[in-house]
């Protein structure tokens, strides 16, 4: 009898919780989007008397179609909030106290501007997150920088900060090309370092369904993943071999004439130099490097070239890599190679992380942009200055008056130079005063909806959480920052809302606009993040500049007014279109756009794309549709058509940059052209066109700048794109590797490579922090830790895992932390499925983790997920974290053990490749 | 007459687990009670299948026959439901049913099995559809209101289906055309008999 | 050899399921003893509602 099945007693404090009758008072239905991941799903909660009490299918949704992964399933638990954060804490000699709201923000607020004072504005680092709203994040990255700081960042910084680099600096936007529900007309859908099945699982409807239609489905992973059960061919590859990799297939593309030559010779620049690189990518060469063998690599091109369009799919396992711009850069050559770009079931489908991380990307959360990616040259600042109406003069003089960088030989304000990243803030921390490209170095840290241990270096993340005056959490949850460290005083829980619990945009991974509505009012004592920002400028003094154009009621900036402010401004990556009142209109339409094309057939959106996907240029009086598939030529920009941008000047080298005989549908200019100036405009002849009211804002202006939107309507009455008609760069000259080459990762075991292909050498300042390549690769730690680490998702808990741990129903289906082992190595170990392991990597980290014993990783590798927390070194946490607020499922981060290692480009941090030595516990 | 029936189509199962956690969600199934689980074979190998299971509601129910108090009983739409204010928590149901559907709480001091819970294809018990008493010892009645189970309503590749048994075989004998392959109706030769 | 295995697993099995049958097959199944499941809608109505419903929310589309 007691084989059956009964509940577990020690989790009886899963609380049995009531239902709520229909009869109990009106039911009203809310829409909304999933809060987990970037496919945004559609969620549609039924609300009584203020209470969430039931969730329904969003049939009616373009994305899913009523569908759900685990999570999204899941999203009603929000409205129990059990393990929230209840009131504003405080950490007092060892002791959570309850405080206020106001005394809170009273001595938070006094004591950074106290630290401003002795250290600088720089000393004060603004971590942000990609579970803003688009809203909040705009005027989260404003508030920053009247604060006065480039120092303030996001997840997007340690998720797919390189694809953005990368695919920006190739053809002109950072993003995913196509769409989710696109890759029904794919029939070749090429996945190499995803798992979408477990991260993005809604998407694996759409893939399925091209599959089904006789789509071809290759993946290229280490791991036999949930997603590579699904494969037609499954490739397993080496971690941290891919651009050989891909260089492999490039390689019998070439050799067998497989590349599209007029594609290329209209719309790319810089093949010829790629294929010098690709020519010593021999099937040799690149199974010695890779693992792969020739047959494999072969029928993956030949497949590829046989099955047109196809697009190529990836995520973190190609990003986080110490070489993640040149592995993403070499992906959209491939795609550029077989002319597979601007076409339905093409394109590079890059597959977002968090739900709002391509908005929090777009609006700036970022060290080195404002909004809109206008960067940080005194350009920039300017049109923002212009945007928000408050004087320029004032912003500069907010920020640190001294230098500390040099451009082109003058020294240069902090105003303008890269803040901090995320991935590195630990080391603004602990790095010597002397070799920091600030003032001092960071004396409080604001950890604003951030998982630490989303971040590796465990050990040195506490020093350096220990080691500042300051710590401020700003959380649903408490976090595992709340607990990780072993400080006695000065830390402040701060309880923000969820995103249902307050309403506004965010931005899905194809870059479709959404509008979400409140659910229910905010849990306990919880405060939308706009809501706490405003606080903060309050106290700051800076709130009336802050909200000069924003309706601001009982403390809560108004959310319309905040989109119609970025309206005005965005118009670099056209989100000028997105009003409130159109996303509105659309959401009470879903019913209306088609599950394929994304475009609503008939009723009062005809015509638009769901989203209205940026681009959506001009000003919403333009009625612009949004661009669906980016690059797509067939059709005109008013119809969401685009070529490539002119990014990178028209010439180079004597080379023409411009396309060469390829425009979009009718464009009166049937060619090449750079992007549109007023200047521009009055040489084509077409300057008359404007208003006398355009006019005078567009004299002297450019596409991005003119705020008239009068630059953008005529040159797309024209036909023509905004941002010009370009090639396609395969070769990026200011990077540090113009054509992607192969870098052994930093912690390699393959030490027989290093000399060949070898990484960057040490650089002495790189987002302002001195930062370490060839001297850790140098040493050999292969010896002592023999098995390549590598980690990822699971499909119950998103990111640090802290929310989705403490919901019950999640957490009930993933208890416990775990690595998966290779059964040899396991035996050659003495390790027994199922039992407790201590993973030691190089740096010093070690953790305890039961051992999973699978054939899923290879021999000589071996797989952690990372979204567990609340262990520490084989400790629970447990009581460091304010009583009732402990997720139901807590464990080892893998982070403890992951170590050093920064992209070249974004300082994206490395987790995909490390080592470790696994013995039983 | 409608017949209900499931069927997980094991090409397109992803184990997501949504089916799981959209029940937990909507009758608030406590901690260690699973009306629905995903089953996975050959994990981590070439060859690799997922299949969601909860009760199938079976043609000559098993556990209806072995039931010693008599507890069970099948809808006009072939649901398979029982009455918790007799049902004794004897366990027979477990050996008998063919998924390992039924499940009992812990309930008491000593150990002692609580009533016997398992999938409703969400219509409730035989309490006045959607009463208090009907959700608070079945949880929600969809059919009732016109729905079908939020499992399949939300399943993430739409690989569960829930619904009359025609047109639930129809619509994936078409995918099944579409794609090739021999169709694979999981349980339905052990579960159903019509 | 192999016989002899075959009949120890036979055995065990006989065993085993005697114990079993003890409990459940002496059961003569009855007639259903609970409340009566009283339902709001008629078979026919909630029939077409619910296929109206499978079309709107399982199918591709
Ligand atoms: S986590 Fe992603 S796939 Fe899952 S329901 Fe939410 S948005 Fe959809
Ligand atoms: S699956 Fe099990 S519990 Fe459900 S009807 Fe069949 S025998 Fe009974
Ligand atoms: S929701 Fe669908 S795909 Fe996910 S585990 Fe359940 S049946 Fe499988």
């Amino acid at each position: 009898m007691s084989l059956l099945p009964t509940a577990m007693i020690n989790k009886a404090d899963a609380a049995q919780r009531r239902q709520h009758s229909y009869d109990e008072g009106e039911i009203t239905k809310k829409r909304s989007v999933c809060t987990h991941c970037s496919v945004g799903c559609g969620v549609v909660a039924e609300v009584q008397n203020g209470v969430w009490i039931g969730q329904e299918p969003s049939f009616d949704h373009p994305f899913n179609l009523g569908s759900h992964c685990a999570k999204g399933a899941s999203v009603r638990e929000h409205g129990h909030g059990d393990k929230r954060l209840k009131y504003p804490m405080k950490k007092v000699a060892g002791e959570w106290q309850r405080i206020s709201w106001d005394q809170a923000i009273d001595e938070i607020g006094d004591q950074m501007l106290a630290i401003r004072e002795s250290a600088g504005p720089d000393s004060v680092y603004w971590l942000g997150s990609a579970k803003f709203n688009n809203e909040q994040a705009y005027l989260f990255r404003k508030f920053a920088a009247f604060w006065g700081s480039n120092n303030v960042d996001h997840q997007a910084r340690i998720c797919h900060s390189t694809t953005v680099a990368g695919v920006a600096n190739t053809w002109g936007f950072g993003a995913m090309t196509n769409s989710y529900n696109d890759i029904h007309n794919s029939k070749c859908i090429f996945i190499i370092g995803a798992n979408p099945a477990e991260a993005h699982p809604v998407s694996l409807q759409h893939i399925l369904r091209g599959k089904e239609r006789g789509g071809k489905v290759i993946v290229v992973d280490p791991r036999f993943s949930r997603t590579a059960a699904h494969a037609d061919h499954y490739i397993r590859i080496r971690p941290g071999a891919d651009i050989p990799f891909v260089w492999g297939m490039i390689w019998h593309m070439f050799q067998n004439g497989w590349e599209d030559e007029q594609f290329i010779n209209q719309r790319v620049y810089g093949m010829d130099e790629i294929r010098a690189e690709v020519a010593k990518w021999t099937p040799d060469e690149v199974e010695r490097v890779t693992g792969v063998k020739e047959a494999d690599v072969f029928q993956a091109a030949k497949t590829m070239y046989e099955h047109k369009p196809g697009t190529v799919v990836w995520c973190m396992g190609i990003t986080q890599h110490t070489v993640g711009n040149s592995n993403t850069r070499a992906l959209c050559i491939l795609q550029l190679v077989l002319g597979n770009m601007g076409v339905s079931g093409g394109g590079t489908n890059i597959f977002r992380g968090h739900d709002n991380v391509q908005g929090a990307t777009d609006f700036g959360v970022t060290s080195n942009s404002l909004p809109g990616y206008y960067g940080l040259s005194q350009d920039a600042w300017e049109h923002w200055a212009r945007v928000w109406d408050v004087d320029y003069n004032w912003i500069a003089s907010q920020f640190d008056q001294a230098s500390y960088e040099e451009l082109n030989g003058s020294p240069v304000s902090p105003m303008f130079t890269n803040g901090i990243t995320v991935s590195r803030w630990i080391d603004g921390v602990l790095e010597d005063p002397e070799n920091i490209t600030q003032k001092d170095i960071l004396r409080a840290m604001v950890l604003w909806g951030h998982a630490p241990n989303s971040q590796t270096r465990g050990p040195e993340m506490k020093a350096a959480m220990e080691k500042l005056d300051l710590l401020v959490i700003v959380d649903p949850f408490p976090t595992v920052s709340a607990v990780m460290n072993d400080r006695q005083d000065n830390v402040y829980l701060l309880p923000a809302a969820t995103q249902f619990e307050t309403y506004g945009s965010l931005t899905s991974s194809n870059r479709s606009v959404q509008w979400r509505e409140q659910i229910m009012a905010p849990l306990f004592e919880s405060l939308p993040d706009h809501n706490i920002i405003y606080r903060f400028a309050e106290k700051f003094g800076f709130a009336d500049q802050l909200c000069k154009h924003i309706a601001v009621n009982d403390g809560e900036p108004l959310i319309e007014d905040i989109t119609r402010e970025y309206n005005r401004g965005m118009w670099a990556c056209g989100y000028t279109g997105q009003t409130p009142e159109r996303l509105k209109l659309q959401l009470a339409n879903l019913h209306t756009f088609n599950k394929t094309t994304l475009k609503a057939e008939g009723g009062p959106c005809d015509g638009e794309f769901y989203g209205l996907p940026w681009p959506c240029w001009g000003t919403a009086e333009m009625k612009h549709p949004g661009t669906h598939i980016l690059y797509d030529t067939s059709i005109p920009v008013a119809e969401g058509g685009s070529p490539f941008r002119a990014r990178f000047g028209v010439e180079r080298e004597g080379q023409n940059l411009l396309a060469e005989g390829s425009w979009t549908a009718g464009s009166e200019i049937e060619d090449g052209y750079p992007e549109f100036t007023s200047d521009m405009l009055k040489e084509l002849g077409w300057w008359n066109d404007l208003t006398a009211e355009e006019k005078a804002e567009a004299e002297g202006k450019n596409w991005k700048t003119d705020l008239s939107g009068g630059i953008q309507r005529v040159a797309i009455k024209h036909g023509c794109a905004p941002y010009g008609n370009a090639k396609a760069r395969a070769i990026v000259w200011q990077f540090p590797d113009p054509v992607p080459i192969h870098r052994e990762p930093l912690y390699t075991p393959r030490r027989d490579l290093v000399a060949e292909y070898p990484t960057y050498e040490d650089r002495r300042n790189f987002y302002r922090l001195p930062t370490r390549y060839g001297s850790i690769q140098a040493q050999d730690f292969s010896q002592e830790f023999p098995l390549i680490m590598t980690s990822g998702r699971l499909v119950e808990y998103e990111g640090g895992g802290e929310e989705t741990r403490s919901n019950p129903w999640l957490a009930e289906l993933q208890q416990d932390m775990f690595i998966e082992i290779n059964p040899a190595d396991a035996n050659n170990a003495g390790i027994r499925d199922g039992r407790q392991v201590w993973v030691e990597g190089p740096e010093g980290g070690a953790v305890k983790v039961m051992a999973m014993v699978t054939p899923r990783v290879e021999r000589g590798v071996v797989f952690m997920p990372f979204h567990f927390g609340g262990h520490y070194q084989g400790e629970d946490l447990k009581d460091k974290y304010p009583e009732g607020t402990a997720p139901y499922v807590r464990g080892e981060s893998c982070n403890v053990v992951f170590t050093y290692g920064y992209d070249s480009v974004t300082a994206m941090q490395e987790t995909k490749v490390s080592l470790c030595r696994v013995r039983p516990a | 007459m409608a017949r209900m029936k499931f069927l997980c189509d094991a090409e397109r199962c992803i184990e997501c687990n949504a089916c799981v956690t959209a029940c937990k969600n909507e009758h608030e199934v406590p901690w260690g009670i699973n009306r629905r689980r995903v089953v996975t074979i050959d994990d981590g190998i070439p060859g690799e299948k997922s299949i969601s299971v909860a009760c199938m509601h079976c043609t000559d129910a098993p556990c209806q026959a072995v039931c010693p108090v008599d507890c069970f009983y099948t809808t006009d739409d072939g649901v398979v439901l029982h009455d918790k204010d007799i049902c004794i928590g004897c366990g027979y149901c477990f050996y008998a049913c063919p998924f390992g559907a039924p499940q009992y709480p812990q309930e008491g001091a000593f150990g002692a099995r609580g009533k016997m819970d398992k999938c409703t294809f969400c219509a409730g018990g035989p309490e006045p559809d959607n009463s208090q008493a009907e959700l608070d010892k079945y949880g929600r009645n969809r059919l009732a209101e016109g729905k079908l189970p939020l499992c399949a309503e939300m399943c993430s590749t739409k690989a569960l289906l829930a619904g009359d048994g025609d047109i639930v075989a129809d619509l994936f004998r078409s995918r099944v055309v579409r794609r090739g392959g021999r169709p694979d109706t999981w349980g339905w030769n052990t579960a159903y008999k019509d | 050899m192999m016989k002899k295995i075959i009949s120890i697993v036979f055995a065990t099995f006989i065993l085993s399921a005697c114990y079993e049958d003890t409990s459940v097959t002496l059961h003569e199944p009855g007639v259903y003893k609970g409340k009566r499941d009283t339902q709001t809608m008629p078979a026919e109505e909630r029939e077409a509602l619910l296929k109206q419903r499978f079309n709107q929310v399982q199918t591709d589309r």
